[in-house]
């Protein structure tokens, strides 16, 4: 371990997510055990083999990003990475660009790093303009009548918009943040990988603060049918609130949301030379591949071990040292019975002493997004030494047999947790988030 | 703080399916866009491709994972190419290398690479699902009116039917997800390291290599596969482009002349596909095994332009300051520089920011030739600055500045090579990118004493 590194705080926070839009008020819901899964509304779902999702209820652009020339078109999940931004910003008490104390700020020290995914494709224009030139006879589309079609009837703007480096161009624009920018997407895992890499951006010295988290929306009829088709997702539609059971015997699937979640991390010295309220420091990242195959994890959690002893060894940390781990927890059958093995492998006789949970169960699984607003509740678990609980949990599974934090949060010391990412294809990451002490 | 080099080099191009193609290609001055024949492309005022010639991706892939194949998008199968070009280059006897029935079997000279400690960072685009495979499985649920039917799309009326999304394959998603590239990649040739996926368009492969290569500094990897891939040669990357007006409209008739990059007449690009994998190493860790070292990575930078989207940063400003920082990072001047890539997208108001950026950095007569790339080849989003870093690295190994392509009438003041240079010390070269949305990686390859 490097001694020397730059220490790496967070000053604030944002998220838009299926369970509300406001830090305080969902992290109350989570709390409380309440679910943000219904019946799926952005489309008609009636025929797919799952109908329910975790969707953004009754969301929409901030009055003054809506009308805001810079961001015509934007995608759904760009709308949720800006709303959520402006969030953490003004917790971080940076200000905007236009007020006269940004000019304190050096916008090339401003850097982005998220992991957001791609947008949606438009579903009309898409279908209507394919069909309009598909031909039965010869069993594909006639390209020359789809190009005639497709050049009249899609917007440019909103078929950019899909790339998934979006957020980062608007948030630059948004905050003038001209430093390194990147995206990464790596499935489920994306949002906790650019926080660590965020992090370690910081360490490093190319950046003073970073705009990072992610921002993913699948919930559209292509996204449903991917995850459909792989036979991921639950198809508890006779009672969505309980669809997620991660670790309990009877999890059949997790359930697709949509969010952003985004953290405003800081070098401590400019973090501090600008006394902003410190709300935690990052300490550990940890990075693997699995390399086994794009459709399963590593039956004996190979890569899943060595993202979590690796963020362990980067914190200088045991796992006696952590107080709560919060989990990538799924709800599928593979992933929860792997993590709780990789969980035991790290911590040997300490697992059984480390509580566990995963708020999927509550606020459904925001892939690209999902890392962000874990993070965001190790941070507030710090805060109110409060665990959120594992909802939805009744029946014991021999192979998931830890603390899972069942049903009820609870009270507890936590100085430091530790939240872990398992994208689909193999890619895994870990963080730990610690208490600050100066 | 510990070094990093290069080792070996794959590039899948126009010119090519390996570097050395890619590498006399480019000295030859050769272009290799061509009038579009991957679809009938004829509702489109640009017509032309820089596209890939013909290869059997189960050539690269060991037998044991061929059923793999199937579920690879086009830019997953340049990924697995380019690899395994950049792996057997380094004489890295990885699982795939050791596992694969041709292309050569690796001796006791080559490295038995311990997996944990060997990382894959390759950046990629928004991979567009098949619209022939898709529309099929949507005529299943046409509606009278031509529109889909969400009420037959999940199931049909007709319980003895599947549904139209039945008629997808149960992976279908996983051909499209963006991180596939390097999970084949890391499954192919089993590295267990850090793997990432950066998806900044074009400026991704400098900015993959870039946090690779701080892995290394930092001890938590010895080796990694780095770079990007993508093909844009798809109904809706032409759609797209085309709306964005981006691309070439005026050489259809003279389709190796299309992209002129900092010319005159520069009128835009062409879709294309390709991309490289390089394979970044630590420097004791590359002489310990005697490796051939191509370079080294001497200095890195990144910014955001903070522009908007598809529209360039007419100052140049901020590729400007990520040149600069890439040039601190180096500890050199500009004056150091004997060959900058640009951009050089031949999109005329992003090629005057191109300009404009070079001299910020490099004064009003920049002493640095200034190379772009995308003559002979167009655009390959994430893989257009991973063929840069392979260009630059060839460049210093055969100590030789290729030729631009297409650039008759370059800019006033800059050194635009119309023929190869060989008679020149070429010790650093910076390699700048942008991609679309305003995001900037630079990068300096030094050669190594």
């Amino acid at each position: 371990m490097e001694h020397s590194r730059r220490r790496v705080v967070i000053t604030g926070m944002g998220w838009i997510t299926p369970l509300g839009q406001d830090l305080e008020d969902v992290w109350k819901k989570l709390l409380a055990g309440e679910s943000g899964i219904a019946p799926t509304t952005l489309f008609d779902a009636r025929s797919f083999p799952t109908t329910f999702a975790a969707e953004v209820k009754n969301y929409a652009l901030p009055e003054n990003l809506a009308g805001s020339a810079k961001h015509q078109q934007i995608g759904r999940a760009t709308g949720f990475a800006l709303a959520a931004a402006r969030q953490a910003w003004r917790q971080a008490g940076l200000p905007l660009p236009g007020a006269p104390e940004y000019a304190q700020l050096d916008p090339y020290s401003i850097g982005m790093y998220m992991g957001s995914g791609e947008g949606s494709l438009n579903f009309d224009t898409y279908t209507r303009t394919a069909l309009a030139a598909w031909e039965d006879q010869t069993h594909s589309v006639n390209m020359r009548i789809w190009g005639e079609r497709a050049l009249k009837s899609f917007h440019p703007l909103g078929e950019i918009e899909q790339e998934p480096c979006m957020p980062l161009t608007h948030l630059s624009l948004e905050f003038n943040a001209r430093g390194p920018a990147l995206n990464c997407l790596t499935a489920c895992a994306a949002s906790t990988q650019a926080l660590g890499e965020a992090m370690e951006i910081i360490r490093h010295g190319d950046a003073q603060v970073m705009i990072s988290g992610g921002a993913h929306s699948m919930i559209h009829p292509f996204g449903v049918t991917g995850f459909n088709r792989l036979t991921a997702l639950s198809t508890f539609n006779e009672n969505p609130r309980r669809a997620c059971r991660p670790f309990d015997a009877t999890r059949g699937g997790f359930v697709l949301g949509e969010g952003a979640g985004i953290l405003i991390l800081e070098s401590l010295e400019h973090a501090a030379n600008r006394q902003a309220t410190i709300l935690a420091e990052i300490v550990g990242y940890g990075s693997s591949a699995d390399a086994y195959r794009v459709t399963d994890q590593h039956p004996e959690g190979r890569g899943a071990i060595v993202a979590i002893e690796q963020a362990l060894h980067d914190a200088g940390m045991t796992p006696a040292d952590i107080d709560y781990i919060n989990a990538h927890g799924t709800g599928t059958r593979e992933n929860d019975s792997t993590e709780t093995l990789a969980i035991k492998r790290v911590f040997g006789d300490r697992a059984r002493k480390t509580p566990i949970s995963s708020i999927k169960s509550m606020m459904g699984h925001l892939i690209a997004a999902a890392g962000a607003v874990e993070a965001i509740t190790c941070v507030l678990a710090i805060r109110d030494q409060v665990l959120p609980p594992t909802a939805n949990y009744t029946v014991p599974d021999p192979e998931c047999d830890l603390d899972y934090v069942p049903n009820t949060a609870r009270p507890a010391k936590v100085d430091v947790a530790m939240s872990n990412s398992f994208g689909f294809g193999g890619q895994n990451d870990t963080l730990i988030i610690k208490r600050f002490t100066p | 703080m510990r070094r990093v080099v290069i080792t070996g080099s794959g590039a899948i191009s126009p010119h090519g399916l390996n570097a050395a193609d890619l590498w006399k290609g480019l000295l030859a001055g050769r272009s290799s866009t061509a009038l579009l024949t991957q679809f009938d492309s004829s509702a489109f005022p640009s017509r032309v491709a820089g596209g890939v010639g013909p290869f059997k991706t189960t050539d690269y892939i060991p037998k044991s994972y061929r059923k793999a194949a199937k579920i690879m998008a086009r830019d997953i199968e340049l990924a697995v190419v380019a690899a395994d070009g950049a792996v057997r280059d380094a004489r890295l006897a990885t699982r795939g290398i050791v596992e694969s029935s041709g292309g050569g079997k690796p001796d006791g000279a080559w490295f038995a690479v311990e997996s944990r400690r060997i990382g894959c960072n390759i950046g990629a685009g928004l991979i567009s699902a098949d619209l022939n495979e898709l529309t099929a499985a949507m005529a299943q649920a046409r509606q009278p009116d031509g529109t889909l039917s969400l009420a037959r799309w999940g199931r049909s009326d007709d319980p003895s039917k599947p549904g139209g999304m039945d008629q997808l394959t149960p992976l279908w998603l996983l051909k499209y997800l963006p991180n596939m590239l390097a999970c084949h990649v890391s499954i192919i040739h089993d590295t267990q390291g850090p793997s990432n996926t950066i998806t900044c368009g074009q400026a991704s492969a400098g900015l993959a290599l870039a946090e690779a290569c701080r892995t290394i500094q930092r001890g938590y990897e010895d080796i990694a596969l780095v770079g990007g891939c993508e093909s844009m040669i798809h109904a809706m990357g032409l759609m797209r482009w085309t709306l964005l007006g981006r691309l070439n409209t005026t050489s259809n008739q003279q389709p190796e002349k299309a992209v002129r990059p900092l010319d005159q007449t520069a009128a835009g690009t062409v879709i294309a596909e390709g991309g490289a994998v390089l394979v970044i190493e630590e420097l004791n860790h590359a002489r310990a095994r005697s490796a051939t070292i191509y370079c080294e990575i001497a200095g890195l930078g990144g910014s955001s332009s903070a522009s908007g989207v598809s529209r360039p940063d007419a100052s140049g400003e901020a590729l400007a300051v990520a040149m600069s920082k890439a040039l601190r990072d180096a500890q050199i001047g500009p004056e150091a520089v004997q060959m900058v890539i640009p951009p050089g997208y031949a999109i005329p108001e992003f090629d005057r920011a191109d300009v404009c950026a070079i001299h910020r950095v490099f004064g009003q007569k920049p002493g640095a030739a200034v190379v772009p790339m995308r003559g002979g080849i167009g655009d390959c989003g994430a893989g257009a600055q991973a063929i840069d870093l392979v260009a630059a690295a060839m460049a210093i190994r055969e100590q030789t500045i290729p030729p631009v392509v297409n650039c008759d009438q370059p800019p006033e003041h800059l050194d635009v090579p119309r023929t190869a240079r060989r008679q020149v010390e070429i010790r650093n070269i910076l390699i700048a990118a942008s991609s679309l949305a305003g995001q900037n990686s630079v990068v300096i390859l030094r050669k190594l004493d």
